[in-house]
């Protein structure tokens, strides 16, 4: 009990005192997970449109690999694509390794199964004529598009805050692929996993509050958007 | 009397659903200005018209000529552009009302406040003016179809297709609502093909009646005409539910 | 609504700000060098010292990646490090005699300790190192293993083959497979016996209930090489830059901030260098 008020008592300290080291780390996580989510979204919500209103044989293999990768495990993930990205793996030249890039791509990969299996059952989820009477409207493919995701934007929030929230709090891919390296690619999970395998518990716990702060007011922000577009 | 080109004219098609043939049309055609009502004891080939003459569903074969051009496969939203289609279910966007009617014209790239403006006239033409900034969610059952067909009305299409619109609300509503789009349809020269079910409320309102059993057109004529003298049990079934009309 | 204007206009847009960012990331960089090293070294922080140091000295700019010294040697085995600051002789003996490294000079030594609970149920307290062992296999007591191929865990090994014992698979012997910092954790949770170098045990020792019992032992020297990779079977090496951190730790300058690295704080120093002696006069 001792050791968690130290623990809070050094979070006040370290966010009043903007303590630099924190402040990077913090920014880092916020701007490394922000990215996945939003690659995440650009790569998931077409593709998971596409997958609720086409029909093509193996379209229903492949949404079951859709929905077996939302529980895909973060560390198997990261541990293909620092394998794909070492200098002699197919993806070496890019020099991606142990970037923040390599962060974004990891996450992106955890994160876009989810954003597509929670798009594919929101769209599925509309009227079965909604579709036919947006492009009797005269719609084009992309103004469909554009019209069945706004109806479903509500699940749609849920799911960036699922997204976001996976990868925020990812720890094992974003250590194998970022390589937690000062100044460059430690954020909040990777820095609270060194500082308690060095000892110091109070900065770990501090670190750890910080980032649940920091979930919570993003989703907190995405909740009160979501709640305020609920049918009046 | 002047033959003018039809508005809308198919030639040879043919519909499977299911691997069954639901519709099989060697040739139709709409007048403009003409409305035309579609019954016929099966709904899948009735819905089956509707959907294969707005380029919606696949096709066997055959083709579609608009005001004299046939419509191909790249000219299909255009094609969609010129025309509107209400279902039996409203159907309206989670917004509000007055932004589900002014819908299809930011579709066709008009700016929001020209498009609002359309849409509210076209809201009043329908008598549901007062729930233009109502939510669309939250309308009665005979207010929102009112909302869809000011909806497809808003972009001044040259035909519009209905299928079985008023089939789901009550025989007050409907009369009404009836009469009023009947009124419209005449004072915009819209023309219209409505698919009923079992309703006749569409024969006071069209110019002929098309009596389609198994997929293919067994029936035609003007409406009084076709119901004197049925070609099977489900138009003299027809015959005896008529509510007397002034024609 | 979505026009096609609109829809070119953003493609165009997005199309130059990705170009724009891959140009200033790419072509923005300066030379990296992959380190790959020990977690001793990381936990310890010497390395948040030299490190820093290096990079403004010579412009590079270091991925520390810390590992065990046995993933740290497969890295350089694959092309995957630069260089490498280990500590794990014979290993490292054998990648040498492999041709994946080109040189492999002494840097720094210190010592490994055994420490475990103050009540030292296998009375194990200042006998040699052979013997603690031997003590701890015959009590029974937990004795917490790295299992991870680090320097640690070889030189674990290597004093488990000395004395004919095989720990494996018994029960009182549970390995971690984490590094020096996580491992001495457990230890100290479980009130356990493990071995572990001096410095990670001194930069944690505040936090733990563990006690050095056992050290001075000869076979318990711990020694650090820093070793370039050869790039004649991994052309994309970054050969210059390894070169370049390795006379760094072998330099006087360097080898004397080691010297006294953790004497304000510890009041001892973790590290004691060895640049340029020969292995043999290390007091084996």
């Amino acid at each position: 009990m001792e050791l968690i008020l130290d623990g809070i008592g050094r979070t006040i300290a370290l966010i009043f005192t903007l303590d630099r080291e924190v402040l990077t780390v913090t920014l880092l996580s916020f701007k490394i997970s922000g990215c996945a989510t939003l690659a995440s979204l650009i790569i998931g919500i077409p593709t998971g449109v596409f997958l609720a209103l086409s029909d093509f044989p193996g379209r229903r293999l492949i949404v079951s690999v859709v929905n077996t990768g939302m529980g895909l495990p973060p560390v198997v993930v990261g541990l293909f694509v620092t394998i794909s990205l070492w200098r002699n793996g197919p993806l070496g030249l890019l020099e991606m390794l142990y970037t923040p890039s390599a962060m974004i791509l990891a996450q992106s990969v955890i994160a876009a199964p989810i954003v597509t299996g929670i798009t594919i059952a929101a769209i599925q989820n509309l009227p079965s004529n909604l579709k036919l009477q947006v492009r009797a409207m005269g719609a084009t493919k992309l103004q469909t598009i554009w019209i069945l995701v706004r109806e479903s934007r509500l699940p749609l929030l849920a799911a960036v805050m699922a997204g976001f929230g996976g990868v925020i709090s990812e720890v094992g891919a974003s250590i194998m692929v970022g390589g937690n390296i000062k100044g460059q690619t430690r954020v909040l999970t990777t820095a609270t996993v060194m500082e308690t395998g060095k000892g110091n518990f109070e900065t770990a716990i501090a670190l750890s509050l910080i980032l649940l702060l920091l979930a919570f007011g993003v989703n907190y922000l995405l909740t009160v958007i979501q709640q305020r577009e609920r049918p009046r | 009397m002047s033959k003018k080109p039809p508005l809308l004219q198919v030639e040879g098609m043919q519909i499977r659903r299911g691997g069954v043939q639901v519709l099989d049309l060697p040739g139709f055609s709409i007048a403009s200005e003409e409305k035309v009502a579609v019954i016929g004891p099966n709904g899948a080939s009735k819905s089956s018209l509707l959907l294969g003459l707005a380029c919606l569903i696949r096709r066997e074969c055959g083709a579609i000529i608009f005001q004299g051009k046939e419509v191909t496969a790249r000219e299909e939203t255009a094609f969609r552009r010129q025309i509107a289609m209400v279902f039996q279910e409203p159907l309206l966007f989670d917004t509000t009302v007055l932004d589900n009617v002014a819908e299809g014209l930011r579709i066709r790239g008009h700016g929001r406040r020209e498009a609002r403006e359309t849409a509210m006239k076209c809201l009043e033409l329908f008598k549901v003016g007062q729930l233009a900034s109502r939510s669309a969610h939250k309308l009665s059952g005979g207010e929102a179809q009112r909302v869809s067909l000011a909806r497809a009305f808003a972009v001044k299409p040259k035909l519009i297709l209905m299928d079985e619109p008023f089939s789901s609300l009550d025989l007050p509503t409907r009369i009404v609502l009836t009469e009023d789009l009947g009124r419209i349809l005449h004072e915009s020269g819209t023309a219209a093909l409505i698919a009923t079910h079992d309703r006749i409320e569409a024969l006071r309102v069209v110019d002929r009646l098309v009596v389609m059993d198994g997929g293919v057109i067994v029936q035609e004529g003007k409406p009084h005409e076709v119901i004197a003298n049925p070609v099977n049990s489900f138009v003299a079934a027809f015959k005896r539910t008529t509510v007397p009309t002034a024609n | 609504m979505i026009t096609k204007q609109m829809l070119t206009r953003f493609t165009t847009l997005a199309a130059t700000l990705a170009i724009l960012i891959w140009g200033t990331t790419v072509l923005a960089a300066p030379k990296t060098i992959i380190l790959a090293t020990t977690t001793s070294t990381q936990d310890s922080g010497l390395l948040d010292v030299l490190v820093p140091l290096f990079e403004k000295e010579s412009g590079f700019v270091v991925k520390t990646i810390s590992v065990g010294s046995g993933q740290a040697m497969k890295m350089g085995e694959k092309g995957e490090a630069d260089v490498l600051l280990v500590h794990s002789p014979d290993a490292e003996k054998k990648f040498m005699t492999a041709g994946f490294g080109t040189t492999r000079r002494l840097v720094m030594h210190n010592d490994f300790i055994v420490v475990g609970p103050a009540s030292d149920p296998a009375k194990v307290k200042g006998v040699s190192a052979t013997d603690a062992l031997k003590c701890i296999a015959q009590a029974g007591t937990i004795f917490i293993s790295r299992g991870d191929n680090s320097g640690t865990h070889a030189k674990e090994k290597g004093l488990w083959k000395g004395v004919g014992i095989s720990p494996e698979g018994q029960k009182w012997y549970q390995e971690t497979g984490l590094g020096m910092g996580h491992s001495l954790n457990v230890a100290a949770e479980k009130k356990a016996y493990i071995l572990a170098d001096r410095a990670t045990y001194l930069a944690l020792k505040k936090n733990m209930a563990l006690e050095i019992l056992v050290e001075g032992d000869g076979k318990l020297l711990n020694i650090y090489h820093v070793l370039e990779i050869n790039t004649k079977k991994w052309p994309k090496v970054n050969a210059a830059g390894g070169k370049a951190f390795a006379d760094f730790m072998v330099a006087k300058k360097t080898q004397d901030i080691i010297s006294r690295f953790g004497v304000d704080k510890f009041g001892e120093p973790l590290f004691f260098p060895d640049a340029g002696k020969k292995p043999e006069s290390l007091g084996l």
